[in-house]
């Protein structure tokens, strides 16, 4: 009787359908060894790690304080690292003095040591997880590791050092990247550039001035609109600079960052930015106005129903309704105006804030206005259409606006 | 005769090989991309997202026809979202049942006039009604025009922000996939136009308010084998495709697009029958006709949960009507096949719809029918004949396997012993008896096109209620 194997050998070209049926039956069964294998594994692994991080929880506070020695913890990297992880967690809830308590424990313990000797050494996902992990800390020693960071040529070890830097949120990390884009140009997307510089120039916005003068155009667009979401009251009238500046992104910023400073010297210019060429910098000048809930806005804000932009329409819309006096004079406005979808844009706004019902009893019991006047308003409120073919509301009481 | 059973037999050797070949390298790609994305992930908390004032507002548009069963459990589950800035539009289509009502009275809703510019096609708008309970929900009721497309389109209209993500009326979000499904979208907000997460299957899973309470693998085998299927075309395909910049589908149910782009490509084709693989396959075809550097992703880990067909007869026509969808966007485009202009979507990924996907019911059938032929005629040896089958099984369970290991490694949603043993051993069945039934339905659909048979038939549907303890 011929053995198995000469069998096999006889089988001729058969004898590789045969192979690759049981090569693909024992991958089948290994796959299927391993899932088993992983899954007991895993069960295990996380029963213990959990059971450990309880016992380190229940020891928490004399853990941060020091009572229990580091050299208890440290020396077992399992431990560290679960010690590492719950006080980078704890940076993120914790109040100004806690946080003080946690960095000091981490410098005591030659965490943050280890944090910025990972950040300088590792290499690849390793290395931006170190990043990161120095970023949380907010111990400002690690700025130095991620500067270096910023400067590799991986590019996912520059947004990792990036997003580190924003963590800091400290001014001194935003000199690091405004230094680094100022050499290297915009070699990252803008958008996490954009969030880590509001993160860390929140606390001092004056730092962007002097690179937004000397930048290049696409960094100046990004410094623009950085400008325009950490403006403070503290930036005063050096936004004004900006406001006839050639690029857009600047004009929208100082839109933007307009809305904090004093109306009185505000309104101006935001009117002036208000009748911009482009569509943004009017849509944040019309907010900004909103924002400022002056009386005097009223004229430029109707102005602003009439854009031929439906965002810039809206948003004058809702900054109208959501000054919430003199209603049945500003609707009268609209009214007057005969624009349809200016007239649109600020009954959704008055709907969408839920004030139609108070506008219509407004219209009610104004005296001044003859039943003619309070039925076509009413009417336009009722079906939201300009009364195009019906006699302009002449009788209309313009004491508002004369006040203005 | 002899001649052409012999060459067939070696074309359906190599078509198989080749098939099945592809999916292998993708499992070792989608297992490398995964692992990748998950380290990724590490360095970016999503909280950090969610607390963002640069995270863009999304408008997400709910089409929902005749889905008064779960029409409240879907748009609570999409108000209650983390992101920052949402706008959540339902487009009631015309619906004849009860779905307009149960809304008004779940959200209090109140006719208003808000802006409504046709920008795309659809038919005409009857009102748009704004929630007293949450301003963010806006629900444009529409006449019916007998197609999600149409919908999808209405909704877009009244769409105010920068992004779209489309979502059925029969599926459930996971709290976090917004926030999930954009992270590609705010590490490169130029090149990255859409992207598209996961859709797992519902079917069994326990539902409580909207939200996912525990994940449990269905009841019925034709279910279970549903899930295998998805796991192997989202985590392995998809995941693969992806990473090459080759991804021609986003699934209609879970997907964020650039408005301004749905917009230029003039929304979806009303008459469109897989509108969702229409609309990226026009993505595609407007952005490189532009030479725009652009990037269309896929993230595996923002899930969507979706309620798949539980009877032979729905799940038949389910699947007819997703091979009329390929044939019905693969025909119109293609002359891009092979134009250089089209790089590696009109190279690689459309030769490779074309060949595995949509003639794929036609030479496995047809394959499988020369060999048994063959065998009856003495061509081919009965156990070479059993050996071959045999091989093509095993290869093909291998890569169910994968699939199923993958979602192991990663994000390991069943923890369940038991559900894990079922799943496996349902990948032993996938490729046998159930693959050659898929293949007679798909062969069904194209046939039906080709009659010009393009009628939706409903699908027998439990509703979301039914899904769990809701």
């Amino acid at each position: 009787m011929a053995s198995a194997f000469e069998t096999f050998r006889r089988l001729g070209p058969a004898a590789f359908v045969v192979k690759a049926i049981i090569s693909v039956i024992v991958a089948d069964v290994l796959l299927l060894g391993f899932i088993m294998l992983r899954r007991t594994y895993r069960k295990r692994y996380f029963a213990k790690r959990d059971a450990r991080l309880f016992e380190i929880r229940e020891r928490w506070d004399a853990l941060v304080s020091g009572e229990i020695p580091y050299a208890t913890w440290r020396a077992k990297p399992s431990d560290r690292q679960l010690v590492e992880t719950m006080v980078l967690d704890a940076f993120e809830v914790a109040g100004p003095e806690e946080s003080a308590r946690l960095l000091k424990f981490m410098r005591a313990s030659g965490l943050v040591e280890k944090c910025i000797s990972d950040a300088r050494n590792h290499q690849g996902w390793r290395r931006h997880r170190a990043l990161v992990a120095l970023g949380r800390t907010r111990a400002p020693e690690g700025i130095p590791a991620l500067a270096e960071g910023l400067r590799d040529r991986n590019p996912e070890t520059r947004l990792a050092a990036l997003r580190g830097l924003g963590q800091m949120a400290c001014p001194e990390a935003a000199v690091e990247i405004l230094n680094w884009i100022g050499e290297a140009g915009l070699v990252v997307p803008a958008l996490p550039l954009q969030s880590a510089l509001i993160q860390t120039c929140a606390e001092r916005p004056q730092v962007l001035l002097p690179y937004l003068q000397h930048a290049g155009v696409s960094v100046r667009e990004v410094l623009g609109r950085v400008l325009g979401e950490v403006a403070t009251p503290s930036l005063g009238t050096e936004v004004l600079q900006f406001a006839e500046d050639s690029l857009p992104e600047l004009r929208a910023a100082a839109a933007r960052a307009l809305s904090y400073v004093e109306p009185g010297l505000a309104v101006n210019v935001l009117s002036a930015l208000a009748r911009d060429p482009v569509w943004f910098v009017r849509l944040r000048a019309i907010v900004s106005l909103g924002k400022l809930g002056d009386r005097a806005t009223i004229p430029f804000l109707l102005n602003g129903l009439t854009d031929s932009n439906r965002l810039v329409r809206l948003r004058a819309g809702e900054a109208l309704a959501d000054l919430r006096i003199e209603m049945v004079s500003i609707f009268e406005e609209v009214v007057a105006m005969r624009d349809r979808y200016g007239l649109h844009a600020y009954l959704t706004a008055v709907e969408n804030a839920g004030l139609q019902a108070k506008l219509e009893a407004e219209i009610k019991a104004i005296g001044r206005a003859s039943n003619q006047v309070k039925e076509i308003l009413l009417e336009v409120l009722r079906t939201g259409k300009a009364p195009l073919d019906q006699p302009r509301p002449e009788e209309k009481v313009s004491t508002a606006a004369a006040s203005r | 005769m002899i001649h052409f059973l012999e060459v067939s037999n070696q074309v359906l050797f190599f078509y198989y090989l080749l098939s099945n070949l592809a999916y292998l390298m993708m499992l070792i790609i989608a297992l490398k991309t995964s692992a990748a994305h998950l380290r990724h992930l590490e360095s970016i908390p999503l909280h950090w997202i969610k607390g963002s004032p640069l995270a863009p507002p999304i408008t997400v548009l709910v089409p929902a026809r005749n889905e008064e069963k779960s029409i409240t459990t879907a748009v609570r589950n999409v108000l209650d979202l983390d992101y920052p800035q949402l706008e959540v539009i339902v487009i009631n289509d015309g619906s004849s049942d009860g779905t307009l009502q149960v809304m008004q009275q779940e959200f209090r809703l109140r006719l208003v006039r808000a802006v409504y510019v046709q920008q795309v096609t659809s038919a005409p708008v009857r009102g748009l009604y704004r929630s007293d309970v949450d301003a963010r929900l806006l629900v444009v009721d529409k006449e019916p025009a007998g197609s999600k497309a149409d919908a999808v389109n209405a909704g877009l209209n009244a769409a105010t922000s920068p992004y779209v993500c489309i979502v059925d009326a029969d599926s459930v979000l996971e709290r976090d996939a917004l926030l999930r499904i954009m992270v590609p979208v705010l590490a490169d907000p130029k090149r990255v136009v859409s992207v598209g997460g996961i859709v797992r299957v519902l079917n069994g899973s326990e539902i409580e308010g909207g939200r996912m309470r525990r994940v449990r693998l269905p009841r019925k085998s034709i279910e279970v084998i549903q899930v295998v299927e998805y796991l192997r075309a989202f985590l392995i395909g998809r995941e693969a495709w992806a990473r090459g910049n080759m991804l021609t589908i986003i699934s209609g149910a879970f997907g964020v697009f650039r408005t301004d782009l749905v917009l230029a490509v003039g929304g979806y084709r009303s008459r469109a029958i897989g509108e969702d693989f229409d609309l990226v396959t026009r993505l595609h075809r407007y952005l490189l006709d532009r030479g725009a550097d652009y990037c269309i992703e896929f993230v595996p880990d923002p899930v969507c949960w979706t309620e798949v067909p539980s009877d032979l007869r729905s799940l038949g026509r389910q699947r007819a009507r997703w091979q009329k969808g390929l044939l019905d966007v693969l025909w119109p485009n293609k002359d891009m096949l092979f134009r250089p202009r089209y790089g590696r979507i009109g190279c690689l990924a459309l030769p490779y719809l074309w060949l595995f996907e949509l003639l794929a019911p036609v030479i496995e059938l047809g394959g499988v029918a020369t060999i048994i032929l063959a065998a009856c005629f003495g061509i081919l040896s009965g156990a070479f004949c059993l050996q071959f089958l045999l091989f093509g099984y095993a290869f093909a369970t291998v890569i169910s396997i994968g699939s199923v290991l993958q979602e192991e490694l990663t994000y390991k949603r069943y923890n369940d012993w038991q559900d894990v043993a079922r799943l496996l051993s349902y990948c032993f069945l996938e490729h046998f008896p159930y693959r050659q039934l898929h293949m007679i339905w798909r062969l069904q659909g194209v046939w039906q096109y080709l009659r010009g048979d393009l009628v939706w038939r409903p699908m027998k549907r439990q509703g979301l209620q039914s899904a769990g303890t809701d």
